[in-house]
């Protein structure tokens, strides 16, 4: 299991959380916080009052504001949590002045900064001082599958390519797909110790669009296909117990190359199915802050303040 | 007489029919060929641009700052080109082959993606380099979409922008109404850069000319996947005799065709059955060796996972969807 007390979470008082940026990843992120019986939306914030996330959120009732950043410093107490979904370079901005802040800084930009976590191989806790990175899209749904097999085979190299939909991939995507790259092939090294990495990204135009989809190239000489397929599927499984729409697509041994390709539809009540990447990357966001509440939990039940 | 630049992409689109295994004599032989004569523009890397080195399209024999400065020593008057697809390089690779003395800079993306483009455009802008945009698989898009790409990628900083009929899917009516339309909604010279997988790449060419576009591409021999190109050597005399002026000396160039036939291909492209099948399909031709390997593999007919891809729409890049394509055609079980 993931969370480590499932009955812990459904005992603790709701913490209070933010959410910078109202594009797709954004506005997933409300809705997965509002299923959460442990987190409390209680801002998130935009650039534009016209916006159409700005109006989702004030529609579910969230307080809204366009004022960024600037509405997150303001509040009159720190959120327990802040998700940062605006971009690479304004995270870098965002985590200056939240600094002394006592808010745990979640950001799903692909910006580098922050302990990296991906559910099923870091577990979802977070560092005791400092930000928490969900790496990027190719990242979360690459990274359980390369560690699975560089675990088990003698893996010399690692490729990653990722093809996401046009219709969500937004101006920051498009923006950081530079960072993107440096920060996936980093985490692959990260996590699976192959110096040799490489991430890719497609951008499909495709009607109807395209669903999310990553393949892995690992080149792993002596790797057998049937011991291929069992650790994939079990790393696979481990994975669809927070993001249940992820599936191995394909799963091919040619010669040395081991050749997996991973499909991740959405379960989101605002997204639509296809747009897989954007749910695994907020599913994940999500279980780190519900992490967060049950450590915290011991002092809200106290009533220490913090 | 109008002038057409010719831009000469042999040594990197080239690299899709021998899987990027062009070695340093090779460029080094062709650049100095090219240059002798007299070619504006002579273009190198891997066949899907810088940083792009990788299992998804083919690993290249050279890496790519031995690539550019192998070329960048041969040629004395012709500019060093050089092609990037955002996603696959970055900025890095950007800095890189600038240092290593690239004069043009063609940044590609997806013909209806334009935006992907703005970031790497704007840091050319920066760096005061010539950047040029290319829309690929440009059937894919209306006239008014390309023209509306176009566009964009001017305003992020493009110095020229244009499309590449990747699949070879156009007849030269396609060609004068998207060029005509990109004309209509820029400023700067317009590319075409032809595939020959209907045998229309060298009139197409001319039809571009005609409306109007200044850049033009062409391979030596048409080097290049599948059915190749548009053959350089054939292409510039018959812009001469269209009355286009292109400033390349004929004898020096069809010399360098020679060399390059002899030094860098197996054999020059002839437009196969599944060249045909892949321009019918519009799907990009660089897919070939990976789909007859794959097809070969589960026992089935290449043609129609040519026709599959073209179906789901894949698109430069999307090497990975071969593998699913070939898989669920083969548990179909052989066509009825």
């Amino acid at each position: 299991m993931i969370v480590t007390d499932d009955s812990a979470v459904h005992t603790v008082p709701g913490i209070s959380v933010a959410v910078i940026g109202t594009g797709s990843i954004g506005q997933d992120l409300v809705s997965k916080i509002r299923r959460s019986p442990v987190l409390d939306c209680t801002l998130v914030a935009g650039r534009d009052p016209e916006s159409a996330g700005l109006r989702r959120a004030a529609g579910l009732g969230c307080p809204t504001s366009a004022d960024g950043i600037g509405a997150v410093l303001a509040a009159p107490r720190p959120f327990d949590v802040v998700f940062d979904a605006t971009n690479a370079r304004a995270h870098a901005e965002h985590r200056r002045l939240l600094r002394s802040f006592d808010t745990l800084l979640i950001d799903l930009t692909p910006s580098k900064i922050g302990q990296m976590v991906v559910p099923t191989v870091t577990g979802v806790h977070a560092p005791p001082e400092g930000d928490v990175s969900l790496i990027s899209c190719g990242g979360q749904a690459s990274v359980p599958v390369a560690h699975a097999l560089a675990d088990r085979f003698d893996v010399r190299y690692l490729e990653v390519v990722s093809t996401v939909a046009s219709s969500v991939a937004g101006r920051a995507t498009r923006l950081n797909l530079d960072e993107y790259v440096a920060t996936t092939q980093q985490a692959l090294t990260a996590f699976t110790g192959v110096g040799g990495t490489k991430a890719i990204l497609n951008i499909s135009p495709a009607v109807p669009p395209a669903t999310f989809r990553t393949t892995v190239h690992a080149v792993a000489p002596g790797a057998d296909a049937g011991t291929v397929r069992a650790v994939v599927d079990e790393a696979a499984a481990r994975v669809r117990e927070f993001a249940p729409g992820y599936r191995v697509r394909t799963c091919d041994v040619r010669g040395e190359l081991v050749v997996v390709t991973l499909e991740v539809t959405a379960d989101s009540e605002v997204l639509p199915a296809y747009a897989g990447n954007l749910d695994i990357i907020d599913a994940a966001a999500v279980l780190v802050a519900e992490q967060h509440a049950v450590r915290l939990a011991p002092a809200a039940r106290r009533g220490v303040s913090r | 007489m109008t002038a057409v630049v010719i831009h000469d992409p042999t040594l990197r689109d080239g690299q899709h029919a021998v899987r990027h295994q062009l070695g340093t004599d090779a460029l080094r032989g062709y650049a100095a060929a090219a240059d002798a004569a007299g070619v504006p523009v002579v273009e190198v890397g891997h066949g899907n641009g810088l940083g792009a080195s990788s299992v998804q399209v083919g690993r290249a024999a050279v890496p790519d700052d031995l690539m550019l400065s192998t070329v960048r020593e041969a040629l004395r008057h012709s500019r060093m080109g050089v092609f990037l697809l955002p996603g696959w390089g970055t900025s890095d690779d950007l800095r890189r082959a600038l240092r290593q003395g690239a004069d043009v800079v063609r940044i590609g993306v997806h013909c209806t993606e334009g935006s992907l483009a703005e970031r790497h455009l704007g840091f050319l802008a920066e760096q005061g380099a010539e950047a040029h945009c290319v829309l690929m698989m440009s059937h894919m898009a209306s006239p008014a979409e390309l023209a509306e790409n176009a566009a964009r990628a001017v305003g992020y900083g493009a110095r020229a922008v244009g499309i590449m009929d990747s699949a070879g899917h156009f007849l030269p009516d396609d060609v004068s109404e998207r060029i005509g339309a990109i004309r209509a909604a820029v400023d700067v010279p317009v590319i075409f850069h032809g595939h020959d997988n209907l045998g229309m790449a060298v009139a197409n060419s001319v039809a571009a000319a005609r409306a109007g576009a200044g850049i033009i591409d062409g391979c030596a021999r048409g080097f290049g996947a599948g059915a190749g190109n548009t053959q350089l050597e054939v292409l510039v005399p018959v812009l001469e005799r269209t009355g286009f002026t292109t400033g390349i000396d004929l004898y020096a160039l069809l010399d360098a065709a020679e060399f390059a036939e002899r030094a860098l291909m197996p054999a020059p492209p002839v437009t196969g059955s599944l060249s045909i099948v892949s321009g019918l399909a519009g799907v990009f031709s660089g897919f070939r060796h990976q789909v007859l390997e794959q097809a070969r593999r589960a026992g089935v007919d290449p043609r129609d996972v040519f026709f599959e891809l073209g179906r789901r729409q894949a698109i430069a890049g999307q090497e990975d969807m071969i593998g699913d394509v070939v898989a669920e055609l083969s548990a179909r079980g052989p066509a009825a």
